[in-house]
């Protein structure tokens, strides 16, 4: 036995001197951890995407509560930029909380530029809307974010249109601004997204009942489908009210952890993990999937698009 | 195409009618002609002051790709504001009688129906406690700014773009966003809740 693992050893032994390939040069240490991490993650081909991925959809990403500069942030980019190489989406929205902290130009780098250097590099868009730790006049400013020098602004794309508010500051100039633009807007999809939310379950701020009384009949009275938020550093699908579908992710940067307050409005909670969404809206269905930092698909779904808008979401999982 | 705009029209003028704080304060001081003119006073003043800051210091600057041109434009205009305002004082423009008229004014709000929904919104919107407020003092980095609740705004006189009232505590502040500066501002402000 002893002579068979001898004879073992010496095969290897050659073996190793005779066939391995010539040393690689050697490489900066980052760049080699980086290379590693490239290859231990999974292929795009095993990510879990619960997207049709229809001819002519448009297709998006959510993220909120996002701007620490930590790994966490970090994880959840990495993650998008996983998920972009495979769903091929083109833009994402921002819920607020953009930046944390100061606000000098090293600030951006490190919380905004550096996450999602991927993203930006493949060409993404950002949009970005106000949140209460944001600095509304440099945030306004700054291109990346696509805000053109406005604290609430429209967008289209496709059959969508986007409302980015202002929820630190809804003034009634404000408050005329997206009355008209709803009313004028003759979009299929009309999707609004702002800080604060006007429903939530979780325990730290809760609803903005007085934001709420204001927005929602516009909402009603227009046909908004969809509303994201984020302030509550959670993952929470709502069950539509008066027909909208109300949606906060306040967690991509953020965690607040085992924060909710269970009612019977909460159709989705999640509170474990950082998170991201990917959404994909068609002509009439918007599919969701949200997507945890450790690449966990923690709720998916659809809803169909009614002329008064019914956000029926079905819930897949 | 012209049956249509007819309705369209129509509805707008109902959105601003119903929506315009000039209609909540008018309601308010209906017949109150002291009221009226004191917040005519205040707008005269605000004008001024805009005037001023756009004449002396600088208009808001165009968007940028750099945020080092952002922080540099945002320090200069506020740099040139506090050097041409330095004898600034509180009360410049939330003058003793103009104060007091917002004080009755946010105290006549909140208690209305909808100062449960006020008071809950200021709760919600973390509240900055223990800043130290001072006019033509830049907005400190890094403090969150507590939205100011939408019934509130509808029932106080309306600003110019660019300027905006914004709670710090109970103080109501006036501030202006493009040099990032507090213009002035009245203390104690939010009356506190009584059961």
């Amino acid at each position: 036995m002893q002579r068979w693992s001898q004879i073992l050893l010496a095969a290897l032994f050659v073996l190793s001197f005779g066939f391995a390939q010539p040393p690689a040069p050697a490489a900066p240490l980052l760049a080699s951890a980086s290379a590693a991490a490239s290859e231990a993650k999974p292929s795009s081909k095993a990510l879990d995407v619960r997207l049709p991925l229809a001819n002519k959809s448009v297709r998006f990403a959510v993220i909120g509560d996002s701007g620490t500069g930590g790994q966490e942030q970090f994880q959840v980019a990495d993650q998008m930029e996983r998920y972009r190489q495979r769903v091929h989406f083109d833009f994402v929205i921002m819920l607020g909380d953009n930046i944390y902290g100061g606000h000098r130009p090293s600030d951006y780098r490190h919380k905004f530029e550096e996450p999602y250097h991927a993203l930006l590099d493949a060409g993404v868009n950002f949009y970005a809307s106000l949140g209460n730790h944001d600095d509304p006049n440099g945030e306004r400013l700054y291109k990346p974010f696509n805000m053109g020098g406005r604290r609430y602004y429209s967008f289209k794309k496709g059959d969508i249109e986007f409302f980015a508010l202002d929820s630190n500051y809804m003034d009634p100039t404000q408050l005329n601004w997206i009355g008209q633009s709803l009313q004028q807007s003759r979009a299929k999809w009309k999707i609004s997204f702002f800080h604060h939310p006007l429903y939530s379950n979780g325990r730290m701020h809760g609803p903005d009942l007085d934001l709420r009384s204001q927005l929602t009949p516009l909402f009603r009275q227009y046909g908004v489908n969809v509303v994201f938020s984020g302030h509550e550093h959670v993952y929470e699908r709502l069950k539509p009210e008066d027909s909208v579908a109300y949606f906060i992710l306040g967690a991509s940067g953020k965690l607040e952890t085992h924060d909710f307050r269970p009612s019977d409005q909460m159709e989705k909670g999640f509170d474990t993990d950082r998170v991201f969404m990917i959404v994909e809206v068609t002509a009439d269905h918007l599919y969701f999937q949200t997507i945890s930092a450790h690449g966990q698909t923690i709720d998916a779904g659809d809803m169909a698009r009614q002329e008064q808008p019914a956000a029926a979401a079905k819930n897949q999982k | 195409m012209r049956a249509l705009k007819i309705p369209v029209l129509l509805l707008q003028l109902m959105l601003l009618v119903t929506a315009s704080p000039a209609s909540s304060s008018s309601q308010t001081n209906t017949g109150n002609e002291k009221d009226t003119q004191l917040i005519k006073d205040f707008q005269d003043l605000v004008n001024k002051y805009l005037e001023f800051r756009k004449n002396e210091a600088g208009s808001s600057p165009r968007p940028t790709n750099s945020p080092d041109k952002i922080a540099d434009t945002q320090q200069q205009l506020a740099a040139k504001l506090q050097d041409k305002r330095q004898d600034a004082n509180q009360g410049d423009i939330f003058q003793p009688e103009i104060a007091a008229y917002f004080r009755r004014q946010i105290a006549a709000t909140l208690a209305t129906k909808h100062g449960k929904k006020i008071r809950a919104s200021l709760k919600h919107a973390e509240p900055v406690h223990g800043m130290a407020l001072h006019v033509n003092q830049v907005y400190p980095q890094g403090v969150p700014l507590q939205s100011t609740p939408p019934t509130l705004l509808l029932n106080l006189p309306p600003l110019p773009k660019e300027l905006e009232y914004r709670i710090v505590g109970h103080n109501l502040v006036l501030y202006d966003s493009v040099p990032d500066v507090v213009v002035d501002f009245i203390p104690e402000a939010i009356p506190p809740e009584t059961n």
